[in-house]
């Protein structure tokens, strides 16, 4: 038995599905209702249904290839037009299905298609070192009052800390904005770890703007110019998984 | 990218050491939180000096029996530190770097 | 200012940030959908970032300088 593996959704009346390998290694097609099409893939039931799935969800080897699968559909598909990309991990029981889903919301995904039309997602990341500036020594203390001393260096680790936080969070927001001038809509991600990332400075800000194609280039320009001495990194271009729906998840 | 392991599993012999990670956490967090106090009473400056002084060797002492009893685990600063998802780590962005 | 192509190594982090918490949430005729799932059970990004951890060294090759 199979099932029906959901990429994104985009307009019915392109032709070619993406030549790609998908998520069970299928070839994904279209299936096409009214003026919509839904990129999708035929998958096997083992794996794919609900307790393959939620396997694959505590299965970080099995989750990376899924998701890598799937984000090389949907890019491809994207190349071909605007699409709205559909969660990772929807799985339909038959064509039919998909069918009737489509119809049933088809004015949501007008209405997603058209917020994404010529546009796409750039992810912004910034880091700073929070700790730095600020006087570095501690006030004296007597040689024979360690305790005191000891006091006194947590003390000023910690205003030296609030004080850099501080700049840390301007720098972030001054680049937010600075991107956000040349941007139709943005999300704001989780914080990444400094352990994942490598660097010895902190993530300040993980935000992904959805941009119109013809301000691009300002975008990028206004990116990079931002950041006082921070560092900032461009990612992208990414097909609008964030904006795909109308609120922020 | 590096080759990923298949499954995150608590093999027997990292038992004791995730357990002693998960109390130790929480003594850290207890000390972090007595640090901040102490430091909010010194900047009150509503302290006689000889107790300001008792406060700072206590506390000092106190991380120095943390560090060891981290070692005798096996764990960095980093690892004493519980992820809550959308509520941030139990011990803040910062805890284990920098220190 | 780093610039990452689409063809590039993507970090399965940045993947996933969008792959889980984007794309449009299809429920009803639906046979499975893991929208729903309590990703916070699964403590993914703690998760990602032992294994990150495991996978990598505890020392990465890239930083600004000791």
């Amino acid at each position: 038995m199979s099932l029906v593996w959901v990429y994104a959704v985009r307009d019915g009346d392109a032709d070619d599905p993406p030549a790609v390998s998908g998520v069970d290694g299928e070839r994904p097609r279209v299936v096409a209702a009214g003026t919509l099409g839904a990129v999708v893939g035929t998958v096997a039931d083992e794996g794919f249904d609900e307790a393959g799935l939620a396997a694959a969800m505590e299965d970080l080897a099995r989750l990376e290839a899924l998701a890598r699968a799937h984000h090389a559909v949907v890019v491809e598909a994207g190349s071909a037009g605007a699409v709205a990309p559909v969660r990772l991990a929807t799985v339909f029981r038959d064509d039919e299905a998909v069918v009737a889903m489509l119809r049933e919301r088809a004015d949501e995904f007008k209405a997603a298609l058209d917020r994404v039309r010529g546009r796409r997602e750039w992810g912004v990341k910034v880091y700073a070192d929070t700790r730095a500036g600020g006087d570095d020594s501690p006030a004296p203390a007597p040689g024979d009052r360690p305790g005191t001393a000891y006091l006194l260096r947590r003390k000023a680790d910690r205003d030296r800390g609030a004080a850099g936080r501080e700049r840390a969070r301007a720098v972030a927001e001054s680049v937010a904005d600075a991107a956000g001038t040349h941007a139709v809509d943005v999300r704001r991600f989780a914080l990444q770890d400094a352990r994942l990332s490598g660097r010895n400075e902190e993530m300040v800000l993980n935000a992904t703007f959805l941009v119109d194609e013809t301000q691009e280039a300002e975008f990028r320009a206004a990116v990079t110019g931002a950041g006082d001495g921070a560092t900032v990194e461009l990612t992208g271009p990414w097909p609008p998984f964030s904006f795909a729906t109308a609120d922020p998840p | 990218m590096p080759e990923l392991p298949s499954r995150i599993d608590a093999q027997p012999d990292t038992v004791g050491r995730d357990l002693g990670r998960l109390v130790l956490t929480v003594v850290e967090l207890l000390r972090q939180l007595m640090e901040r106090q102490a430091l909010r009473r010194v900047d009150a400056g509503d302290l006689p000096d000889e107790k300001i002084e008792a406060l700072g060797v206590g506390l000092m002492r106190l991380e120095e029996a943390m560090v060891e009893l981290r070692e005798h685990f096996g764990l960095e600063p980093g690892d004493l530190n519980i992820d809550l998802g959308p509520l941030g780590n139990l011990l803040g962005p910062e805890a284990g770097r920098g220190r | 200012m780093t610039l990452a192509h689409p063809d590039d190594e993507l970090s399965l982090v940045d993947l996933l940030d969008r792959l889980l918490a984007g794309g449009v949430v299809l429920t009803g005729e639906v046979t499975i959908s893991l929208a729903e799932v309590d990703l916070v059970h699964v403590s993914l990004r703690a998760l990602i970032s032992s294994v990150s951890t495991l996978a990598v060294g505890p020392d990465p090759g890239e930083g600004d300088g000791a």
